[in-house]
């Protein structure tokens, strides 16, 4: 109350501010000669993107696949008689994205039925978990069972939100969430929908179930799933 | 072919070029000796004769030399300092620390094609720049920068300087009129109206400094605001100070009421149509004119070229280099040299592995700092003028500084509101502030 009472003390108070910020240490990075100090894993982040009419952006050109240095990144899917193949090629060859393919080349929008709009969630739930965990990400898979436990899945924009307030980077949050099987980017429906979409294609369940066994492992799921 | 045709057919261009410049030189050189010698007192004599006249052309072209790098300093200065107040790095590209990059401004806008819109008026369009950059100029004549260091005492210095910067408002209605462009006609228009409305509250905000110094003399006023600092006229005037800062803000039009060309607003307001070095006048007027606003409220409320104190500890120094003779020069020769090796020493004995020529260089640098540092401090306590400049400088650019500074802050107010402060606020404060200070002098006395 006593600040609205003197006048000109907000002209004061922000020429202050404009004067600390001059000998504070400037931001800016002479970006040629100098580069910042990222993690040599650190690839931004991995993500399809959509345009506005939907559709799915991803020409696959195979370029991030080859620049991946783990080769993590793979596009694949069956062909029109069922067999499973990486696609090292033109996309329309491919079964599943012929239509797709004549669609973009038609200059129309190509409908994706993955796609989702980012939606903006109650960050008040994370933030209150958040508080519980004294923001230490040292108990970062706590944080995110609970957070799970609190939408039904890990909304993008919860994870965004634990990277803030922790100061954990999005990449080993989302590395983190990815690892756990029991963590889910999705709501439960809609990963009971693919797998309901992939029953529909006996020869892919087939060549999954085999590929789980030549690896030794259970079996292995869609990465979609 | 004669012997002369041959031998001029041997040379080579740079011979060709050597054997008739350089005659042509000496020759030039002896005839003006010549001359000189000759008519030397009778120029001499008729310049001794007409003195206020050289003082006055040499007045006037000093000061239009100097406005040049200094609209270059302070466009540098801006642009530096706002941008480390928006913690960034600014420019740093062109010369130490990017201090050239107005230079390259300047060289840029030079180059630029110098633009007539089609039905303007190409006379009025021409000297419009001209007009506003010369009001800004010649309003430089009457501030003193140092004792006796002005273009002109003139006894009525205050309203020249004032009657000379509002004929500013002239050049931007000549602009804004001869573009043939509403836009730039609405702009001229709207800077007439600010300008013409914050006149009235800096005219009024000074008469109460003209009725305590009981002169308009600018030089007059400095003087009697000599002694400790307390002196200046800002402790006596505080209220006159704000409103003059205010209104000369506006007056100036910087930030936050610099509707005349808000640059992220409007296009340009008046200079619309401008493109090319006419433009250019009108951003170097700009910034001369916070110069000049600067200076003048140095010199009004800050003290002008006055110290903030006399030096506890008088040192005079009666050293007279004409008087030294032949020391003198053997001075100039053997001091850097002497000065050169000694400055070396230290070098030469910090580290073994400083090589001899290395702490030559250093010693040179050393020499060179010490003998500029000793040949200044000499010149700040011998020629009363050198610290006059200095500190008046000094005041002035910490002031642009300030200029600078409320720009990196402050938003820009609307027009409703840049006229209701003026009218509603600044005048009668203006007022107020007079009938004080009258009523003061008459009842305390000065």
């Amino acid at each position: 109350v006593i600040n609205e009472l003197i006048p000109g003390l907000g002209i004061v108070k922000g020429m202050a501010l404009t004067l600390r910020r001059f000998f504070e240490p400037k931001v800016t990075v002479m970006y040629p000669e100098v580069r910042v100090d990222v993690s040599p894993k650190f690839r931004g982040r991995l993500q399809l993107l959509y345009d506005e009419y939907g559709t799915l952006k991803c020409e696959t050109c195979f370029q991030c696949a080859q620049a991946c240095p783990i080769e993590c990144i793979d596009m694949g899917g069956m062909d029109t008689r069922g067999r499973f193949h990486v696609h090292w090629g033109a996309p329309e060859t491919y079964g599943e994205r012929r239509e797709e393919s004549a669609l973009r080349r038609s200059g129309r929008p190509v409908p994706d039925p993955a796609y989702r709009p980012f939606q903006a969630v109650d960050l008040a739930k994370v933030e209150a978990i958040l508080e519980t965990y004294d923001h230490d990400p040292a108990h970062l898979l706590a944080i995110l069972e609970e957070t799970q436990a609190a939408y039904g899945y890990l909304p993008v924009a919860a994870l965004k939100r634990i990277s803030q307030l922790t100061g954990t980077w999005y990449a080993m949050i989302y590395g983190t969430a990815s690892y756990y099987s029991h963590l889910r980017f999705e709501p439960a429906e809609a990963a009971d929908q693919a797998a309901a979409m992939a029953a529909h294609r006996p020869a892919e369940t087939a060549y999954l179930a085999a590929l789980g066994t030549a690896l030794g492992g259970g079996t292995a799921q869609r990465a979609d799933a | 072919m004669t012997v002369i045709g041959r031998s001029w057919s041997r040379l080579t261009l740079p011979g060709k070029v050597i054997f008739t410049v350089v005659p042509v030189l000496l020759a030039s050189l002896i005839a003006l000796v010549a001359v000189v010698a000759i008519l030397g007192p009778t120029i001499v004599d008729i310049l001794a004769n007409n003195l206020p006249i050289v003082r006055f052309v040499v007045a006037v072209t000093v000061v239009l030399l100097m406005t040049v790098p200094t609209a270059f300093l302070i466009i540098y200065m801006e642009m530096k300092v706002i941008a480390l107040m928006n913690l960034r790095i600014g420019p740093d590209r062109v010369g130490p620390f990017g201090s050239l990059l107005s230079v390259v401004h300047g060289i840029k806008v030079l180059m630029k094609e110098d633009f007539t819109p089609t039905g303007a008026d190409p006379i009025v369009f021409t000297w419009a720049p001209v007009v506003v950059y010369l009001a800004s100029v010649m309003s430089l004549l009457v501030i003193p920068f140092a004792p006796g260091l002005f273009g002109q005492d003139l006894n009525l210095g205050l309203l020249y300087f004032f009657a000379i910067g509002g004929l500013s408002v002239v050049g931007l209605l000549m602009a804004g009129w001869s573009s043939y462009n509403k836009y730039s006609l609405l702009g001229g228009l709207r800077s007439a109206a600010q300008v013409v409305s914050y006149e009235i509250p800096l005219t009024l905000s000074v008469v109460g400094i003209i009725l305590l110094a009981g002169t308009m003399s600018l030089n007059q006023i400095v003087l009697d605001q000599g002694g400790w600092f307390t002196d200046w006229y800002l402790f006596r005037q505080p209220l006159g100070f704000l409103i003059f800062f205010i209104a000369a803000t506006a007056e100036a039009n910087r930030t936050p009421f610099d509707l005349t060309e808000a640059d992220s607003e409007i296009v340009a307001g008046f200079a619309t149509e401008y493109s090319g070095m006419r433009f250019g006048f009108f951003f170097f007027a700009e910034y001369v004119n916070v110069f000049i606003i600067s200076a003048l409220t140095v010199t009004l409320f800050l003290g002008g070229w006055n110290a903030p104190f006399p030096w506890p500890w008088p040192v005079t120094v009666n050293l007279d280099p004409a008087n030294l003779g032949v020391v003198l020069l053997l001075l100039v020769a053997i001091v850097p040299l002497v000065l050169t090796l000694v400055f070396a020493v230290p070098f030469w004995l910090a580290s073994s592995r400083i090589k001899g020529w290395q702490a030559l260089i250093g010693g040179f640098v050393l020499a060179n700092i010490f003998i500029v540092a000793v040949i200044g401090a000499w010149a700040y306590i011998g020629l009363d003028w050198v610290a006059g400049i200095v500190w008046f400088l000094g005041k002035t650019y910490v002031l642009v500084f300030t200029f600078v500074w409320m720009r990196g802050t402050l938003p820009r107010v609307r027009i409703d509101q840049l006229m209701d402060f003026a009218w509603k606020w600044l005048l009668p404060a203006a007022l107020l502030n007079l009938f004080v200070t009258a009523t003061a002098i008459v009842v305390v006395g000065k």
